[in-house]
């Protein structure tokens, strides 16, 4: 993708909300050209009453000095609704822009969103979202505005006196492009080191402050210390170069704008000598020339942007321009009514699976079968591919060699939503909201009554603690249900399952990570889940698989 | 929290903050007298524009017979531009210095409080401190700080030039002059905590779209992903209209500014030009008048784009404040003043003899939370000595006490009959070689690693240390072999790896007494039955200290501790507890669940 169609699209992004935008656009024009008037006129208005004055003739006042107060009037309030506008604008397009994007992603979940399985990249994500947030405010606006006011300016000045206009012209395109273009260029490199640096000294500070005991033990703290200097101060130097970048680029063009008065100053002195202009009118330009560079200042910061924000675009856009891995029938067979006539049996025939961009397969040719009600078990050592069986249940990916089928209808021809109706998870890697307690649960069934969760919540085990919390299932939970042990967590998800009641369950791993204590205590809210169900159970728990009826190895 | 007492924090760290100042030397007081200095140049620029001006305008002169003040013109306008250049360039230098010297600080103070205290306020997050914290420091000192510098004295110098060529415009500046702070302050103090409410809403909007992508798969399970969309778009929605509602405020405080700075220059214009048309004032001085006012205003709006770095910068010194102020977790008797230890520093640990006994220890964390209660027992053979019980027990706080980075709340603990807390922390720490869970290893290369447990080592010793330990049978696998560099987070080294080379510095620093946190949480079948053996073998002339989850791997000790709710609750051999102790039973039984899972997984996780 070239960076011309990523702001192409940019701005089609943007056409739900055009008129706020040009709006925006159009309010921000004339603050602009309204100080700019304004400075001139109250220029002009000086000389003339000046000149009148000297001259001895009457002059018509109430028109210039009624100008004047309505220019400025129109220069504040203008700016007052201008940044009320913009920023409405912005807020509209960044919720647009946010829903857009998970409509999108939203098909392409979990398989297509592979590469950002850590929370790490997950923040990244969301950091470009927030950089796009600025693209409106920070990049467009003020290079439309410019694009606008910039000729606008040029024609009037020319109207008057062209070589002033001329030298005006060509300040503004060093202030606003030149130089900004050089800043990027010059601060390049500094900026590509900048990351690597903030991760050095991130991981040096952690380092040092998780194995303190240890540093301290072996005498080392002073060495690490160090090194921790060491890494700020690398950073600092990065930091400075890249500062000392930018000031020399904001004193450069500050003399440019001064050097561009001054320049004006002796070309204007020579016209009104020659008679091109009368000698009010040499304040005016003088004055419009020092109000018209208002319209590129904000140019440098947008430069400074463009370069990230085009990036997190092109991220972006990448992600979400994904085919779905698993393309969603066009005729979908239906398979809820087989539960009710316990139908539901699976069977996995010759299944051979491997992940995209993946080089070895994580299954080949395994076959097992459960009847409706009957309970396995899956062994293997990791990377045998049990997970791998969970994820292609839940319709996530297609199966391409073999078959699984369900109710003896392949799932490849049912709808993924249809499918994970019927089953339920608990496995450690699932997942708390932040969100109440009782958010948390309703997600597995939004009908639930107040007296079903609490049903759920005795079995799983979980009101003892709920009970205790002092907001009981209204309690918040942070960031992934933190302020929950993990016991508490595996609960709560085994309530989520009791009150989805799907007739498959599909265990995965489900007292990995708790204490053997807490692993003891959860496993009898388990045998409670496991009742009337089809349970598929992935475990090494020797206790867990005394409860199936067969094991499977996978190798 | 009382308001009150957060407004006496934020006062506080305000006042903090400006301390801090010194740390810069003299970076910080340059830039803003070359920030003035720039300023004079802007107002001798006007005069001398304005006289030139009136020249050409009215006494009808070419600009060739006014060359020399062109000249002057131009030399003030070159003279502005490098008094800004350096203006910037010094108040970064400044900013810079405080932010390297009190990141060293910050770390420093948190070597001084010590491991426990790291813990409970999360090493991640005291790293963000220390990182962006105090980098968002920059914009206070180097942009905020030399703002509050130029508003105070830019319109005063503008006012004492002003007033004696014209005292009615200066009238104008006198009088609209104090509006502008008035102003700034009754909008300011409202804008503030709006501000702040945007900001939170801000990034509870933020989490919630993070949320929602982690937890995707999971929507997607009770196939509640699609109505989710719906979700975000109200959310934002919401986030939209009342941040308009703060910002329809919040932008009231620049509208006033704005609206009184040009309605005075309206003002300013209007009146000259009406002096001018009267002749009482001479053209160049009107003229001058128009250049300044604007001027005169500029400070003020600058100060106002200024505020987020004013904000960030003194949320950050909140939180840096409370480093500085914290003390460190001991209560009782000064911590480890300094003293020699009985024994001397033999050059080996092996054999030596101690006597450590712990006699009625209690600690708290915080007034409420008892982490041991009055806990005594007594050690005097080498031996391996084991601490179970659940979490929480106290295990960990009880082995930090033995380490020194904790002293008792009450009671003492006794080494050779001396009081821990008379010795000197880092002569006592010669005696100790400690193994976490998680072995740290520091940036260096694999030898230096080794050497870290005993600097005067020679090569020849570290080699056989890791002989001993085994990291011989993988050190080949890198390219470099023993020079091997160990980078960002252990860099390409295994958790099993990483324990043998905690062993190798346990063996090459030979110090008489060993603590290990939970040693086998994360290794293999084959490295931990070799760990177990190896401490068996090192336990016979060294006192051995293993805090267990996993009780397998203890069950031959002769002494295990049983721990619960700060307390120990029972104390024998393996068989011994199995009989007397309920607790010990069904910590045993519980475990025994992972000792059959780990068999059956033949190699555990790795």
């Amino acid at each position: 993708m070239s960076n011309w169609q990523v702001i192409v699209r940019l701005l089609k992004l943007a056409r739900p909300h055009w008129q706020w935008l040009s709006v925006g656009i159009l309010l921000s024009v004339i603050t602009l050209l309204a100080n700019i008037a304004l400075l001139s006129v109250a220029g002009w208005f000086i000389a003339a009453m000046a000149a009148a004055g000297i001259a001895g003739v009457s002059i018509n006042y109430f028109t210039p000095s009624g100008v004047i107060r309505f220019l400025a009037i129109v220069r504040t309030v203008g700016r007052y609704a201008e940044r009320l506008v913009t920023h409405n604008a912005t807020f509209l397009m960044l919720a647009h822009l946010r829903h857009w994007f998970y409509q999108k992603l939203e098909p392409l979940a979990p398989a297509g969103l592979h590469q950002y399985r850590s929370s790490d990249l997950l923040s990244r994500l969301q950091a470009d979202i927030e950089q796009l947030d600025n693209f409106y405010l920070r990049i467009a606006l003020p290079v439309i505005v410019a694009l606008i006011s910039v000729p606008i300016i040029y024609s009037v000045s020319a109207y008057y006196y062209l070589p002033v206009a001329l030298l005006l012209l060509l300040s503004l395109i060093a202030t606003g492009v030149v130089l900004p273009a050089w800043v990027a260029k010059t601060s390049q490199k500094s900026g590509a080191r900048i990351s690597d640096q903030q991760e050095q000294l991130s991981s040096a500070m952690i380092e040092g402050l998780q194995g303190m005991r240890e540093l301290e033990i072996y005498g080392a703290s002073e060495q690490q210390k160090a090194h921790v200097v060491r890494c700020s101060e690398q950073l600092s130097a990065t930091q400075t170069q890249l500062n000392n970048v930018n000031a020399n680029g904001q004193s450069a063009s500050l003399a440019i704008i001064n050097l561009c008065m001054w320049g004006s100053l002796i070309l204007l002195s020579g016209a009104v000598v020659g008679g091109h202009i009368q000698s009010g009118e040499l304040i005016m330009l003088l004055l419009l020339v020092i109000g018209a560079f208002e319209a590129v200042l904000p140019l440098p910061l947008a430069f400074e942007q463009l370069a990230s924000t085009l990036a997190a675009a092109k991220r972006l856009f990448q992600l979400a321009d994904q085919e779905p891995v698993r393309v969603e029938p066009v005729q979908a067979q239906p398979i809820d009514h087989l539960a009710s006539h316990n139908q539901l049996d699976i069977t996995i025939n010759q299944l051979s699976f491997c992940y995209p961009n993946a080089e070895h397969a994580a299954l080949s040719n395994f076959s097992f079968e459960v009847k409706q009600g009957e309970k396995i078990a899956l062994t293997g050592k990791s990377g045998s591919g049990k997970s791998t069986i969970v994820q292609l249940l839940q319709g996530f990916y297609p199966c391409d060699r073999g078959a699984i089928s369900i109710g003896g209808i392949d799932i490849n021809d049912c709808a993924g939503e249809a499918l994970r109706q019927q089953i339920s998870l608990v496995s450690q890697t699932c997942y708390l909201f932040s969100a109440s307690i009782r958010d948390n649960l309703l997600l597995a069934n939004p009908k639930a009554t107040d007296q079903e969760l609490a049903a759920a919540c005795e079995i799983a085990g979980a009101i003892d603690f709920i009970d205790a919390l002092p907001q009981g299932l209204d309690t918040w939970l942070g960031e992934t249900g933190k302020g929950l042990s993990g016991g508490q967590a595996r609960r709560i998800h085994i309530a989520q399952a009791l009150l989805k009641n799907s007739p498959i369950l599909i265990l995965d791993e489900p007292t990995e990570g708790l204490d053997p204590i807490t692993e003891q205590s959860v496993m009898a809210a388990i045998w409670q889940l496991m009742a009337d169900k089809t349970v598929i159970l992935i475990t090494h728990n020797p206790r867990l698989l005394k409860a199936v009826d067969r094991v499977y190895s996978l190798s | 929290m009382s308001t009150k007492s957060d407004k006496a924090q934020l006062v506080a760290s305000k006042k903090w903050l400006k301390l801090q100042k010194s740390l810069a030397g003299n970076s910080l007081t340059a830039s803003v007298v070359l920030s003035i200095g720039a300023g004079l140049c802007l107002i001798g620029q006007s005069a001398v524009l304005a006289y030139v001006v009136n020249q050409v305008v009215f006494l009808e002169r070419q600009w060739q017979q006014l060359n020399s003040w062109l000249l002057l013109l131009i030399a003030l306008i070159l003279l502005r531009v490098l008094l800004v250049k350096y203006t910037e360039k010094l108040a970064f230098k400044g900013a810079n210095k405080i932010k390297l010297q009190l990141r060293e600080t910050l770390y420093q103070k948190l070597q001084v409080l010590g491991p426990a205290y790291v813990d409970q306020q999360h090493s991640a997050a005291l790293a963000q401190l220390l990182h962006q914290g105090v980098d968002s420091l920059e914009a206070y000192y180097a942009k905020y700080l030399p703002a509050v510098a130029f508003c105070a004295i830019i319109p005063l110098a503008i006012l004492a030039i002003v007033f004696p060529v014209d005292w009615r415009t200066a009238i104008i500046f006198f009088v609209t002059a104090p509006l502008i702070p008035m102003f700034m302050i009754l909008i300011g103090l409202k804008s503030e905590k709006l501000n702040q409410q945007h900001w939170q809403k801000l990034s509870r909007m933020s989490n919630h779209f993070l949320d929602v992508l982690q937890g995707m798969s999971h929507l997607k399970l009770f196939n509640a992903s699609r109505a989710e969309a719906a979700a975000i778009a109200k959310i934002a929605d919401g986030y939209r209209r009342s941040t308009m509602s703060i910002l329809k405020i919040a932008f009231l405080s620049s509208f006033a500014l704005e609206f009184l700075a040009t309605l005075s220059v309206a003002m300013v214009a209007v009146t000259v030009g009406f002096r001018l048309y009267w002749g009482e004032l001479d053209f160049a001085i009107g003229f001058m008048m128009l250049l300044l006012a604007p001027e005169f205003y500029l400070p003020f709006r600058n100060l106002g784009t200024q505020y987020h770095a004013k904000m960030k910068g003194v949320a950050a010194a909140e939180q840096m404040l409370e480093i500085i102020n914290a003390q460190p977790l001991q209560t009782g008797s000064s911590l480890f003043q300094t003293g020699q230890p009985e024994t001397g520093n033999s050059a080996s640990g092996t054999g030596q003899r101690f006597e450590i006994e712990y006699k009625n220890v209690s600690f708290e964390y915080a007034a409420q939370r008892k982490a041991l209660k009055s806990v005594s027992l007594k050690i005097d053979q080498p031996d391996m000595y084991a601490f179970v019980g659940p979490s929480g027990a106290g295990k960990s706080t009880l082995i930090d006490l033995l380490l020194g980075f904790l002293s008792p709340s009450q009671g003492e603990i006794l080494v050779n009959q001396q009081s821990l807390a008379t010795l000197d922390r880092k002569s006592w720490q010669q005696h100790l070689a400690w193994v976490p869970q998680n072995p740290q290893l520091i940036f260096a290369s694999l030898l230096e690693n080794i050497q870290l447990a005993n600097p005067n080592a020679s090569v020849e010793q570290v080699k056989q240390a890791a002989h001993l330990a085994g990291v011989d049978q993988f050190v080949d696998n890198f390219k470099e072999g023993w020079q091997h560099p160990i980078t960002e987070q252990g860099g390409g080294v295994s958790g099993g790896q990483k324990q043998r080379i905690a062993m190798a510095r346990v063996f090459l620093k030979d110090a008489p007494i060993l603590i290990l946190d939970e040693p086998s949480a994360h290794l293999d079948a084959e490295t931990e039955a070799w760990l177990k053996r190896t401490l068996k073998a090192y336990a016979k002339d060294h006192y051995v200290f293993i805090v267990a989850h996993r009780l397998h791997s203890i069950v031959d000790c002769n002494a295990i501790f049983v721990l619960d709710d700060g307390q120990i609750v029972a104390q024998g051999s393996h068989t011994q507890l199995l009989d007397s102790s309920d607790l010990y039973q069904h910590l045993f039984a519980a475990s025994n669940t992972y000792n059959e899972r780990a068999k059956t997984e033949g190699t555990a996780d790795e």
